[in-house]
C-alpha cells in the first residue's frame, strides 16, 4: 500500500474510533441518560447556581416541571450528536469543526469526571476513560499535524496507557474490581468466580506490561496488537454476556452501546500497531536502501515524505 | 525521541502516583467513611451475637473478628443455670465471614437465660436469651432500615440515641429491613461495624436482619433465582457479586433465623431464608422480596432513563406487567398460603420484607428527580404484587418494611382502594438517598385536616394505594444530615389483647420517653388487626358467639372453593366480614379451623351461637 493511502487508512481508523465512541455516548444520552446527576444534585452545585441568581425552583424544577438541571442533562445529548457528526465531516482544514471535536473531548472529560464521582472517586474510573476522552482529540491531531506526527502518536500512547492502566488497576484488585468484570468472565467462559478472578488478575498484569511495552521499539508492535485484541474482546464481552433471545430486541438496546462506546479501547492500539508497523518497515527499508538498488527505491517512501515524524 | 518517550512515561507515572496519593488523603475527607476490620485483643474476638427462638429451637450466630492461624476454630455457647455456666452447644467457626452458628433444640422458652459465647483464647460475649413474651399484652418491635455510615448525611453520628430508645421501650424484637451494610465490597468489615454499633441491643432480644441490595453488594437487586447480573445497576436481574460473597452475607445476617420452610437453593448455590418466627404469639413471616424477582431490563418496554425507571406519565401501566415476571415466586406464595392458615399459638400476623408493595415515592434523588414509577419497588410487577397482597390479607397480616428511605403508611388496594393490608415503611437510620411522596393530584377521600398527599391514589403502576402519612424530607439543603433528611426509626406496638397495631415513627436524637418528643407528621397511627382485610364494600355474615375464647375461624367461598381468610377471633364473639351476594362455608376450631360450623352463609345473615369444644 502506498504511504498516502496508508495514512488515509489510519485517519479513517481514528475517525471510526471517535465516531463509534461518541455515537455510543450519544445513544446513552438520548435513549438512557448521561451520568451527570451525581454532579448536579449537590448542594455545592446549587450554591453556585444561587450565586448566579438562579433560585431553587428554577434550578431543580417545581416537581411538576423540569428545572435547569433536567433541561441541561437533556440538552447534553444534542452536543454529543453534533460532535458525532463532526467526526464524519471534519477535514484537514476544518478548523471550526476541529474546535468542536476538541469540545467533544471536553464533554467526554466531564462525563468521565461524573463517572469518577459516581464511582466514589475511584481513580481508575477516571483514568480508564483517557482513551475515550482522547479519541476525538486524536482525530484532530491526525488531521492537523499528521497521522504519523510524534504528537499524535504520543497522544495515542497516552490514550492507550490510561485505558489499560485503569483496567489493570481494577483487574488486579488495586481498587475494588467492578462486579461486572468477573461476572462477564464467568458467563462467557463458564468458569467459577475464583478462576475468573485469577484470569482477570493476570489480564491486569498484562495490561500493565503492554503499557510499558509500547515504550520499547522491540515490543511496541506486539503490545499494541495484543492491546487491540484485548480491547476488542473486553468491549464485545458485554453484549456477548448480556444479550439473550428472550429479551426485547435481544437486549441489544441494553448492551450493544456498551461495546460501541468502547471502540477507542481497540481502535487506538490498532492505530499504533499499524503506524509502527509502517514506520518500522520504513526504517528497515531505509537502512536496506543504502545498499539496495531495486526499482522500488525506498527513498520514495522515506520519512521525509511523511506528514509527520514517526517516533 | 527517546527523551520524549521517557518524559511521557515519567509524566504518566507521576500523574497517576500523584492522584493516587491524593486519593488516599481524600479517604479522610468529610463525605465517605473509611471501613476496615480492626485488630482486636484476644479477649475481644467475639464482636456480637444474634439469635432467634422459634418453636422451641434456639439459633444463635456469633460473629467473630478474624482468628489467627493458631487460634481454635471452635466456639462454645453456655447458659447460666442456677448460677453455673453450662455449655449447651459448640460450633465450628466458618472462616469465610468468621461466623459461628449454634443450634439448640428443645429450648425452654418459658424463661430467660443469660448466655455467653466462649472462645478458648479468652474471649467471651454475654447476653440474654429472652423468654417468649406470650404473657405480654403488647409486643414491641423496633424497626430500622438504611444504615449508612457516611458522614456526608450524618451517617457517622453515634447510634447511641437509638440504643437508648430501644432500651427505654424494651423492644421484644428488632427488625432491620435491609441495607445494614452499604459497602459493596467489604460486607464483613461493614457487618462488624454494624455489630459494634447495635450489638448492645441485639444481644438481648431476637433480631431479624434482611439482607437487601446494598448488603449483597449492588445498588438494586432483582435476584432472579440466583442468576448472574452483568449490567451496571443490575436491572438485568441476578447478583452482581459472586455467589460466595452473597452466601457469606446471608450467613452473617440470617443464619440465626428459624429454619427456612423450603430450603432448596437457588442459582450459584445461594440459599434461601424465607420463613416465619413466632414470638409473643405474633407470627412474623420473613419474606425474600428480592431473591426471586425478575429484572426489568429487556423484559419491559423502555419508559425512562434507566431500565427500571418510568418517567413517561402517559405510558400504559399494563404494558410493563409482562408475562413471566415474578415478584415473590411460587415457593414463597405457597408458604404464605400455608402461613396465613396457621394460627397455632398466634394472635396476630406480621409480614416483614425489604420493601413495600407499591411505588411509595414520586421524587427520587437529591431534590426533584420525579419518576412516574420505580420497578425496584414491589409495586412491580403488578400481578406479582397483587398475588402477594392477596396471600397476605388472607391472614390479616400487617406489613413492615424499609428500603425506601422515606417513612410512609399505606393501606393497599387490589380491586378497590383499602381492600388489602396496611404497610409501614420505616425511615432510614441515616438517609443516603432522598425520596418524597408528592403526588401531583390531591388524594381522594382524605381524612379531615390531613395533608393533600394523603388519601386514595394510584401509584405509578396503577396500583391502588391510600396514603396516611409520609415523612418527606426538606426540599432545600438545610444542614442536610439526619432529621432534615427524615432519618429515624419505627416502632410497631402489637397489642395482642386488643388486636391493635400502633405505628410510631421517630426522628433521630430524641428521647422517645419524653412526653414532649414529637414523631414525624402522620404518626402515631393505630389500626385494628382486622383492618388488614376489611374492604369497604363488604357486609357482615352475622354475629357468631362461640363457647370458647379466641377460636380460629376460616371462610371458604363455596363457588370457588377458595379460602377467603383465616383468623383468630378476639374473644368469644365475631362478626365475619364477607363480600355481599356470595355464599361461604365457615369453619372454626380452637387452634385450627377444622370443623365446619356454617354452610351457605351470606352477608346479612343472622346471629348464631357456635359450639367448637
Amino acid at each position: 500500500m502506498k504511504p498516502l493511502q496508508a495514512d488515509s487508512l489510519l485517519v479513517l481508523l481514528l475517525r471510526v474510533g471517535a465516531f463509534l465512541c461518541l455515537a455510543g455516548w450519544t445513544w446513552v444520552h438520548f435513549y438512557w441518560e448521561g451520568p451527570y446527576g451525581v454532579l448536579l444534585w449537590k448542594d455545592s452545585s446549587y450554591a453556585l447556581a444561587e450565586r448566579l441568581g438562579i433560585d431553587w425552583e428554577d434550578f431543580v424544577g417545581t416537581g411538576a416541571d423540569d428545572g435547569l438541571v433536567q433541561r441541561w442533562i437533556g440538552l447534553t445529548g444534542w452536543f454529543y450528536l453534533a460532535v458525532t457528526v463532526l467526526t464524519v465531516t471534519v477535514r484537514q482544514k476544518s478548523y471550526i469543526q476541529m474546535v468542536g471535536l476538541l469540545g467533544g473531548g471536553l464533554l467526554l472529560g466531564v462525563l468521565a469526571y461524573a463517572k469518577f464521582i459516581g464511582a466514589q472517586r475511584q481513580l481508575p474510573m477516571l483514568v480508564e476513560h483517557g482513551g475515550q476522552i482522547l479519541a476525538p482529540v486524536l482525530l484532530v491531531l491526525a488531521l492537523r499535524l499528521g497521522v504519523r506526527h510524534s504528537v499524535t502518536i504520543i497522544a495515542a500512547m497516552i490514550a492507550m496507557v490510561t485505558t489499560f492502566v485503569g483496567h489493570g488497576c481494577y483487574a488486579m484488585g488495586l481498587w475494588p474490581m467492578p462486579a461486572t468484570f468477573p461476572a462477564i468472565t464467568t458467563l462467557i467462559l463458564g468458569v467459577e468466580h475464583e478462576t475468573a478472578a485469577a484470569m482477570l488478575w493476570w489480564a491486569g498484569i498484562l495490561d500493565f506490561l503492554v503499557c510499558a511495552g509500547i515504550f520499547f521499539k522491540v515490543s511496541r508492535r506486539s503490545c499494541a496488537l495484543y492491546a487491540a485484541i484485548w480491547g476488542l474482546l473486553t468491549a464485545v464481552a458485554r453484549p456477548v454476556a448480556g444479550m439473550s433471545f428472550s429479551l426485547n430486541y435481544w437486549g441489544a438496546d441494553q448492551f450493544v452501546h456498551e461495546a460501541v462506546l468502547r471502540a477507542p479501547h481497540f481502535v487506538i492500539p490498532l492505530y499504533l500497531f499499524l503506524v509502527w508497523r509502517r514506520s518500522d518497515q520504513i526504517e528497515t527499508v531505509s537502512v536496506d536502501s543504502d545498499i539496495g538498488t531495486g526499482p522500488d527505491a525506498p527513498q520514495k517512501v522515506g520519512p521525509r515524505k511523511m506528514t509527520g515524524s514517526p517516533i | 525521541m527517546k527523551f520524549i518517550k521517557w518524559l511521557t512515561l515519567s509524566l504518566l507515572v507521576v500523574l497517576i502516583a500523584g492522584v493516587a496519593v491524593s486519593q488516599q488523603k481524600n479517604q479522610k475527607r468529610k463525605g465517605r467513611a473509611a471501613l476496615s476490620v480492626p485488630k482486636v485483643a484476644k479477649k475481644d474476638l467475639i464482636c456480637f451475637a444474634l439469635y432467634t427462638v422459634h418453636d422451641n429451637t434456639l439459633k444463635l450466630t456469633a460473629q467473630l473478628y478474624p482468628l489467627a492461624a493458631g487460634d481454635s476454630r471452635t466456639v462454645g455457647l453456655e447458659i447460666k443455670k442456677e448460677k453455673e455456666w453450662v455449655e449447651v452447644a459448640r460450633a465450628t467457626v466458618i472462616e469465610r465471614g468468621w461466623t459461628a452458628p449454634f443450634r439448640v433444640e428443645q429450648w425452654n422458652d418459658s424463661q430467660s437465660y443469660e448466655y455467653r459465647v466462649v472462645h478458648e483464647a479468652g474471649s467471651t460475649y454475654t447476653g440474654t436469651i429472652r423468654k417468649n413474651p406470650v404473657d405480654k399484652d403488647e409486643i414491641v418491635m423496633a424497626a430500622f432500615t438504611g444504615n449508612s455510615i457516611h458522614p456526608a448525611h450524618g451517617g457517622d453520628i453515634s447510634r447511641e440515641d437509638i440504643i437508648a430508645n430501644v432500651k427505654r421501650i424494651d423492644a421484644d424484637v428488632l427488625f432491620f429491613a435491609g441495607d445494614q451494610v452499604y459497602d459493596h465490597f467489604k460486607h464483613y468489615a461493614g457487618w462488624l461495624k454494624f455489630g459494634r454499633d447495635f450489638g448492645e441491643i441485639i444481644k438481648d432480644r431476637p433480631t431479624l436482619c434482611l439482607p437487601d441490595d446494598h448488603d449483597a453488594g449492588q445498588p438494586n437487586l432483582w435476584g432472579e433465582s440466583g442468576k448472574v447480573s452483568t449490567l451496571g445497576g443490575a436491572s438485568d436481574g441476578g447478583y452482581s457479586r459472586p455467589g460466595d460473597y452473597v452466601k457469606e452475607v446471608e450467613r452473617a445476617q440470617t443464619s440465626h433465623f428459624p429454619d427456612p420452610v423450603d430450603p432448596h437453593k437457588i442459582g450459584q448455590g445461594i440459599g434461601v431464608w424465607f420463613t416465619n418466627l413466632n414470638w409473643g404469639n405474633v407470627d412474623f413471616a420473613i419474606l425474600e422480596d428480592r431473591k426471586f424477582k425478575t429484572g426489568p431490563a429487556g423484559r419491559v418496554p423502555k419508559q425512562g432513563p434507566r431500565p427500571d425507571h418510568i418517567r413517561n406519565p402517559d405510558y400504559d401501566p399494563a404494558s410493563v406487567d409482562v408475562d413471566g415476571a415474578v415478584l415473590l415466586g411460587e415457593r414463597q406464595l405457597k408458604f404464605l398460603d400455608q402461613w396465613s392458615q396457621d394460627w397455632e399459638k398466634t394472635d396476630m400476623k406480621v409480614a416483614l420484607s425489604a420493601t413495600i408493595f407499591c411505588g411509595g415515592a414520586h421524587i427520587h434523588g437529591g431534590a426533584n428527580g420525579r419518576l412516574h414509577a420505580d420497578m425496584d419497588s414491589n409495586g412491580w410487577p403488578q400481578s406479582g404484587r397483587d398475588r402477594a397482597l392477596s396471600a397476605l390479607r388472607k391472614g390479616f397480616a400487617f406489613h413492615c418494611a424499609g428500603d425506601q428511605h422515606l417513612a410512609t403508611i399505606f393501606h393497599h388496594g387490589l380491586r378497590s382502594h383499602r381492600d388489602a393490608i396496611w404497610s409501614f415503611c420505616v425511615p432510614s437510620i441515616a438517609n443516603l438517598y432522598l425520596r418524597w411522596w408528592e403526588p401531583l393530584k390531591p388524594g381522594a377521600n382524605r381524612e379531615p385536616g390531613s395533608p393533600i398527599y394523603t388519601g386514595d391514589h394510584l401509584d405509578g403502576f396503577d396500583n391502588k394505594v391510600t396514603n396516611y402519612a409520609a415523612a418527606n424530607p426538606e426540599k432545600k439543603p438545610a444542614g442536610n444530615i439526619l432529621n432534615t433528611r427524615s432519618a429515624g426509626f419505627g416502632v410497631v406496638r402489637m397489642n395482642t389483647k386488643k388486636r391493635e397495631i400502633t405505628m410510631e415513627c421517630w426522628p433521630r436524637n430524641v428521647d422517645i420517653s419524653d412526653p414532649g418528643a414529637r414523631q414525624y407528621q402522620g404518626w402515631p397511627r393505630t389500626i385494628s388487626q382486622f383492618d388488614n382485610y376489611d374492604p369497604p364494600s363488604w357486609g357482615k355474615l352475622g354475629k357468631l358467639t362461640f363457647d370458647v375464647e379466641n377460636p380460629v375461624v376460616q371462610l371458604i367461598d363455596e363457588a370457588s372453593g377458595e379460602i377467603l381468610y383465616t383468623v383468630r377471633v378476639n374473644g368469644k364473639t365475631f362478626s365475619p366480614g364477607a363480600p355481599k351476594g356470595r355464599a361461604f362455608t365457615v369453619k372454626a376450631g380452637r387452634d385450627q379451623a377444622s370443623a365446619v360450623i356454617l354452610e351457605k352463609a351470606e352477608a346479612g345473615g343472622s346471629a348464631r351461637d357456635i359450639r367448637v369444644k
